[in-house]
């Protein structure tokens, strides 16, 4: 990522790119200027919602498989209102004893600058929902899993804490929880001895919502079915592409980006 | 006393024994004393089962929900903790301090002292309802405003005025990632 030159595309082709993003984001609004390629179904993208929610008794199932597109370039701060978002959401972040280098972090911004050129920019990094995740692979109980739709997170009622998926994600991803809690998210439960990580707001999801993150940051952020040909962020990163982080491992992650 | 009539020989320690054991069963079937549950918060007549089968089965009902839910994303609420919890604990005591489960009076901890039986659920969920997903409990301090929060009424809220959400900042830490 920092051989940034290769992937800066031309002045002309981030205006493109912004342009297509922006009416994939928009809708149907912009249609008379886009390629055909880009052309969101008018019904479908208008009225159909990124995430429909499953009946309660019904488990997920592998025929959706959830991704989220970020757009650095759209937005503005870098990632801090999607963090600010998770945090608030899952309640991370604040634990009462433990050291700076220590709080959980589902979700972090990093900022990258190509030493020889001085381009910079920052994104959102948080567990990219690999499609071949070593964490899991790395695991000794079976607690670090995928679920059938994709999405990557710790059984924590079986995790021993011994840090494995720690080592092995590429991406910093995952943390630890060093300290007894209390009053806890209901819905996201966090406890000592266990490793936590972004679980893409499996609660909401269940439930026919966004994640949190993805809700704070619309006009940059596109969450969906990557399975599904017409929904919003297939019919985005067919157009646009979608740069994975360390593509070079091969791990078909589920979150893309723009403009990086 | 069967034991007497079959070994007449009985030393008089055996039969001090045998009657100190008589004695110490006959008090404990005298008096019982019943756990106190803690002050259960519930909303409904009647529990997801039956009063008696949640008595001896809620844990086993629990472990195979969690399973459900965790690994297969199956979110029916009838035998979710989060609801146990819902209908079970009330946020706060009457005067206004926190009820958790190392206390004897929260709905839980009540009957698992009482039957000293260590219990790990809330080591990780909440043991008790938060305001911030159940508006409808009025706690003095956070509904009113996480009302103003969800409607958008520009006032800017301290997230450290609710239960549980506190030391909120941008927080994020920038650093360097490997190419």
């Amino acid at each position: 990522m920092s051989d940034g030159l290769q992937q800066v595309p031309q002045r002309n082709q981030v205006d493109a790119y912004r342009r297509h993003f922006m009416a994939a984001v928009t809708g149907a609004a912009t249609l008379a200027t886009l390629a055909p390629g880009v052309i969101l179904r008018e019904a479908s993208a208008a009225t159909r919602p990124d995430v429909t929610a499953r009946p309660p008794e019904q488990p997920a199932t592998s025929v959706v498989r959830w991704g989220m597109l970020i757009d650095t370039a759209r937005l503005g701060d870098g990632g801090a209102a999607m963090v600010a978002a998770c945090r608030r959401e899952h309640g991370w972040g604040h634990d009462p004893r433990a050291s700076p280098e220590q709080q959980p972090q589902w979700v972090r911004t990093v900022r990258v600058t190509d030493k020889l050129t001085q381009h910079s920019f920052t994104l959102p990094v948080m567990c990219q929902h690999c499609e071949h995740p070593p964490c899991v692979d790395v695991c000794p109980t079976g607690a670090s899993m995928k679920r059938a739709d994709g999405i990557v997170q710790v059984n924590k009622h079986i995790c021993i804490g011994c840090r494995y998926c720690m080592m092995a994600c590429p991406y910093k991803a995952r943390s630890f929880v060093h300290e007894p809690l209390t009053d806890q998210r209901p819905h996201s439960p966090r406890g000592m001895g266990t490793v936590e990580s972004c679980n893409l707001c499996v609660h909401r999801i269940d439930t026919g919502r966004i994640p949190a993150c993805a809700e704070a940051a619309p006009q940059a952020v596109i969450f969906g079915d990557l399975n599904d040909p017409d929904s919003r962020i297939s019919q985005a990163v067919q157009a646009l592409g979608g740069t994975q982080i360390r593509a070079d491992l091969d791990l078909n992650t589920g979150v893309r980006y723009l403009n990086i | 006393m069967m034991l007497k009539l079959f070994n007449p020989p009985v030393s008089g320690g055996r039969l001090l024994a045998a009657l100190l054991l008589a004695g110490l069963l006959a008090a404990c079937d005298a008096a019982v004393p019943q756990p106190e549950l803690g002050v259960a918060r519930a909303k409904a007549d009647q529990c997801v089962e039956p009063t008696g089968d949640m008595r001896r089965n809620h844990m086993q009902y629990l472990l195979t929900h969690r399973d459900e839910t965790v690994i297969e994303g199956i979110r029916t609420t009838q035998h979710s903790l989060v609801e146990c919890v819902n209908c079970h604990v009330a946020p706060v005591r009457a005067d206004g301090s926190a009820v958790h489960y190392p206390d004897k009076d929260h709905f839980c901890a009540s009957c698992h002292t009482y039957a000293g039986v260590k219990i790990d659920c809330f080591q990780c969920h909440a043991d008790r309802p938060q305001v911030m997903d159940n508006p409808d409990y009025p706690h003095p301090l956070s509904a009113n405003r996480y009302h103003q929060l969800a409607s958008g009424g520009g006032t800017t809220v301290s997230l450290s005025d609710m239960l549980a959400v506190s030391g909120m900042g941008s927080g994020s830490t920038a650093g360097e990632v490997r190419p």
